[in-house]
């Protein structure tokens, strides 16, 4: 479990994270999503105390990452951005060394290194300099060092970067696997990323957290004004004075494509005129081909949220 | 105790595994072997007894000199290569991943020095050793190897890049070698003179190098290795609150 509350901390002149506070439950993947700059590897890094917070407090397993450092280390592990690793070391090398300095007892070593190892993929990698693999290789021996030591908590900053897209679809589905058993903070300012990963999104922007919850329910709070999209056969012209009548309807945009005509009704605040529309159209004998509901993405959520504020006021 | 040693371990890898560990022993084989053979056959063209004290006085200078070459990289590499983030979210502390570096420099000196030793034992085979002052001059390389190490880990641990932590270090090793020709030139009326005089590391090797086991050397030598230390352990701690 991560708990965080009124989390700031501030750089000579810059303030990187600005008074956010959230919960992660246990064995649930939450993932960090915000352009780069928003506070996220900060933030990550204050939980795995690399850094401390100016003001306000964390704690992770229940540690305070401030007074119980070292309780804390225990139980976390770390894929950092960029994902450092000694590279002049033999990946199990790296490994035994790793799961000695998190205090893995002498006995059980051996055994989860080979494990480790076999999950990632990289058994028959073992001997390899790490020096010498391809960037997604070493993204798994990195993947391989934050699990070695059973951590309760999984903490990975931009896992999948600059990886290609099988070695991502690898990776996004050992983090679900992660996930089963283990709490999962991950981060990415790739929304399709988070979207196919984790049960809840945390959105950062410039510091500070704009939105939390699950990629529908962000979508669903921040869209009050929604748009129907309606496809229909019948006198174009006619379609769209009745559409403008109906109660709930606050605009319509006509698009004219000779015997089919589309319209995008944009609703007033909070209503959903499809029924009305339906009713409207089978009264007058326009024949219906769509009627949709047009539900934001997270795309669009995401940009809504962290366009820069002259964009936002606009 | 098991993290320390584990650290230790690998950072004295990372010597063998670059050329460093190799350039160091050379460096040293060659001036040291020079010099022996040079003051050797000096005293013996002047029917002398054999004087083995020019040989360990350029191994120390030797050994001070490359100190730049040997840390410039402990800390400073790690903060460019970024892997102080994974070292420090482990479960270790500043004072384990500062203290590991310095020992597994002090083993490569250890090292460095048997290697050199050598010669001592080439010479006893010839003449008549002191192995009590050969010993006390060992002492003192360590003790002067233990403050320009300790000092270049400072200095590492204040950048970010390698070569400006070995030319800085350097620089700062060539001060506490003359820090005495300072004391002297200021005069003995000087405040800062006995200070200078007292933590030049030509006049605290002096005293080894005559087979002199001096407690005020002794003291002095590892409370400047020990100030030094702290002052890098701090340096790694504060990170976190910047």
């Amino acid at each position: 479990m991560i708990e965080v509350k009124d989390l700031f901390k501030a750089y000579p002149g810059v303030v990187a994270v600005d008074r956010v506070s959230f919960r992660v439950e246990r064995g649930e993947i939450a993932g960090f999503l915000g352009p780069n700059g928003a506070g996220k590897s900060t933030t990550m890094r204050i939980l795995t105390c690399f850094l401390a917070p100016t003001s306000g407090s964390a704690s992770v397993a229940g540690f305070d990452v401030l007074r119980q450092s070292m309780e804390v280390r225990r139980r976390v592990g770390y894929l950092p951005e960029n994902n450092p690793l000694y590279t002049e070391m033999r990946v199990e090398e790296y490994l035994r060394f790793r799961a000695r300095i998190k205090g893995v007892a002498r006995a059980d070593r051996e055994r989860r290194v080979g494990e480790v190892l076999e999950r990632v993929g990289l058994s028959e990698r073992r001997r390899s300099i790490i020096q010498n693999l391809s960037k997604g290789l070493r993204q798994r021996v990195g993947l391989a060092d934050a699990i070695v030591h059973g951590p309760e908590i999984v903490i990975l900053d931009e896992p999948t970067i600059g990886l290609d897209p099988t070695q991502v679809r690898e990776v996004r589905e050992l983090i679900r696997e992660l996930g089963k058993e283990r709490t999962v903070l991950l981060s990415s300012h790739i929304l399709s990323e988070v979207e196919k990963v984790c049960r809840r999104v945390l959105i950062l922007s410039r510091g500070r957290l704009v939105e939390q919850g699950t990629p529908e329910e962000i979508a669903g709070r921040l869209v009050r004004t929604g748009r129907v999209r309606l496809e229909a056969r019948g006198d174009g012209r006619a379609i769209k004075e009745a559409l403008e009548k109906l109660p709930g309807v606050a605009h319509v945009i006509w698009e004219n494509r000779g015997e089919l005509h589309g319209f995008a009704v944009q609703c007033a605040d909070g209503a959903d005129p499809r029924a009305g529309i339906f009713q409207l159209c089978a009264g007058k004998g326009w024949t219906i081909q769509e009627l949709a509901w047009e539900r934001l993405s997270l795309e669009d959520v995401f940009s809504i949220l962290t366009a820069p504020p002259a964009e936002a006021a606009r | 105790m098991s993290n320390f040693l584990a650290l230790a371990r690998r950072e004295l890898g990372v010597y063998f595994v670059s050329p460093m560990a190799y350039i160091i022993l050379t460096a040293l084989l060659v001036v040291a072997g020079l010099v022996f053979v040079f003051s050797v056959s000096a005293a013996a063209a002047e029917r002398l007894p054999a004087d083995y004290a020019p040989t360990l006085q350029w191994t120390c200078v030797v050994v001070a000199l490359t100190s730049a070459l040997v840390t410039m990289r402990t800390v400073a590499e790690e903060k460019s290569r970024g892997t102080i983030e994974i070292v420090l979210t482990a479960p270790v502390t500043e004072a384990q991943f500062v203290l590991a570096k310095f020992a597994a420099a002090m083993v490569l000196l250890s090292y460095l020095l048997a290697v050199t030793a050598g010669f001592a034992l080439i010479l006893s085979r010839y003449g008549q050793v002191d192995w009590g002052a050969v010993a006390c001059g060992y002492l003192g390389v360590l003790l002067v190897g233990a403050v320009t190490y300790s000092a270049g880990i400072f200095i590492s641990s204040l950048c970010t890049s390698q070569i400006t932590a070995g030319v800085v270090t350097f620089a700062l090793v060539i001060l506490l070698m003359m820090a005495n020709l300072g004391g002297l030139f200021l005069g003995p009326e000087s405040a800062v003179a006995p200070f200078l005089q007292a933590v030049s590391l030509t006049e605290n090797f002096g005293d080894f190098l005559k087979g002199v086991i001096d407690t005020g050397r002794l003291v002095t030598l590892l409370g400047v290795a020990a100030f030094f230390l702290f002052l890098a352990v701090r340096v790694v701690q504060s990170r976190r609150w910047r």
